[in-house]
């Protein structure tokens, strides 16, 4: 199958929103992290603005993972966890990313996995970890936040077989 | 100790949309400090005017009226003299001082209860146009409530940020 675009990154741009570096967590620089990765603002006692993985909150999402394939062996190699810093990127995007939900919340906890199936239009928010999906993991989580009501992209493209199973995004961050 | 230099009202880290627009006369004989939200009034003629918020919102005016870091420079005074304002909309990263450090409540009838912020809190334009958690227009019984989305608190104020306020905001 030919693709149309070579997809060697967790998440590539079809048109750019807004991007700015902030620091990351230490929790995130110790776990990483993948391009597309939602996150959110947390305190920090320094003058920074600090992200962590999103729960469902956000901020937006980090372009570039931490440690993705074609960074290796490269001066960017390691170079973001290194330096506690992150590129976060909001506003309106179109990207295709594979850091989205494959499975159902539900299958996540007690198998056999289910696959989320996509379809274009849908609107999405960040999972409990802070990956795309079209679940409301608060709600089913039993989250006392109640319903997860920050809508943050709708989807473009399904995931498949000719996309690499990457999913397609228009973001509203 | 900030390791950031907060010399002026609102500090921009990532800049949005801007435009310059007309200030209303109450605006430029009342002041206004930077990050002052501000809402869209009708001028006379093809002009484009706002005015303090109350709760609406355009977007929010950039540099203040009369600013320290304006002061015995070309910038003294120019905006309310001339009536002129930049005002930002979109996705900006800011940090200011402009925000309500009390609850709505506590300000009309006292004593006063400080408003304390977290970090990812939804936030409105006050019923005077500055920053705030709490929705005004609701709290008020305004028939213009629900007070509109703004933005988010992307920074809580502390000692090390001069107790300004770090907000993505969202106009």
């Amino acid at each position: 199958m030919i693709k149309n675009f070579p997809r060697e990154r967790d998440c590539f741009v079809l048109f750019k929103g807004d991007a700015y570096p902030v620091s990351v967590s230490q929790a995130m620089v110790v776990g990483g992290w993948q391009g597309g990765q939602g996150v959110q603002w947390v305190d920090s006692p320094r003058d920074e603005f600090l992200v962590d993985y999103s729960d469902g909150l956000y901020g937006g999402f980090l372009l570039w993972g931490s440690n993705e394939g074609s960074d290796k062996y490269t001066s960017l190699t390691g170079s973001q966890p290194l330096y506690g810093l992150g590129t976060l990127c909001a506003g309106g995007w179109l990207i295709s990313t594979r850091t989205f939900e494959r499975y159902t919340y539900s299958s996540r906890q007690i198998g056999p996995l289910v696959e989320n199936n996509y379809v274009v239009g849908e609107r999405l928010v960040f999972s409990l970890r802070g990956w795309f999906t079209r679940e409301d993991e608060w709600f089913l989580s039993g989250d006392p936040r109640g319903s997860n009501g920050y809508f943050i992209a709708s989807v473009v493209q399904a995931p498949s077989v000719d996309n690499d199973h990457f999913i397609t995004l228009q973001t509203s961050i | 100790m900030s390791e950031i230099l907060r010399s002026r009202d609102c500090l921009v880290f990532f800049k949005g949309d801007s435009q310059t627009v007309i200030v209303s006369p109450q605006m430029a004989a009342g002041g206004w400090p930077g990050g002052q939200g501000v809402r869209w009034v009708q001028g006379v003629g093809d002009e484009r005017v706002v005015t303090y918020s109350n709760g609406l919102y355009g977007g929010f005016l950039m540099w203040g009226s009369e600013e320290e870091g304006d002061l015995f420079t070309a910038a003294t005074h120019q905006q309310p003299h001339y009536r002129y304002a930049t005002m930002f909309s979109g996705g900006c990263l800011i940090s200011t001082s402009s925000y309500e450090r009390y609850t709505y409540v506590s300000r009309l009838g006292g004593p006063l209860v400080p408003l304390v912020y977290s970090s990812n809190d939804i936030l409105y334009l006050s019923l005077r146009g500055l920053w705030t958690k709490e929705d005004e227009m609701s709290l008020s019984g305004s028939p213009l409530a629900p007070a509109f989305f703004t933005g988010f608190v992307a920074q809580i104020p502390k000692a090390a940020n001069k107790l300004f306020l770090g907000i993505q905001t969202s106009m």
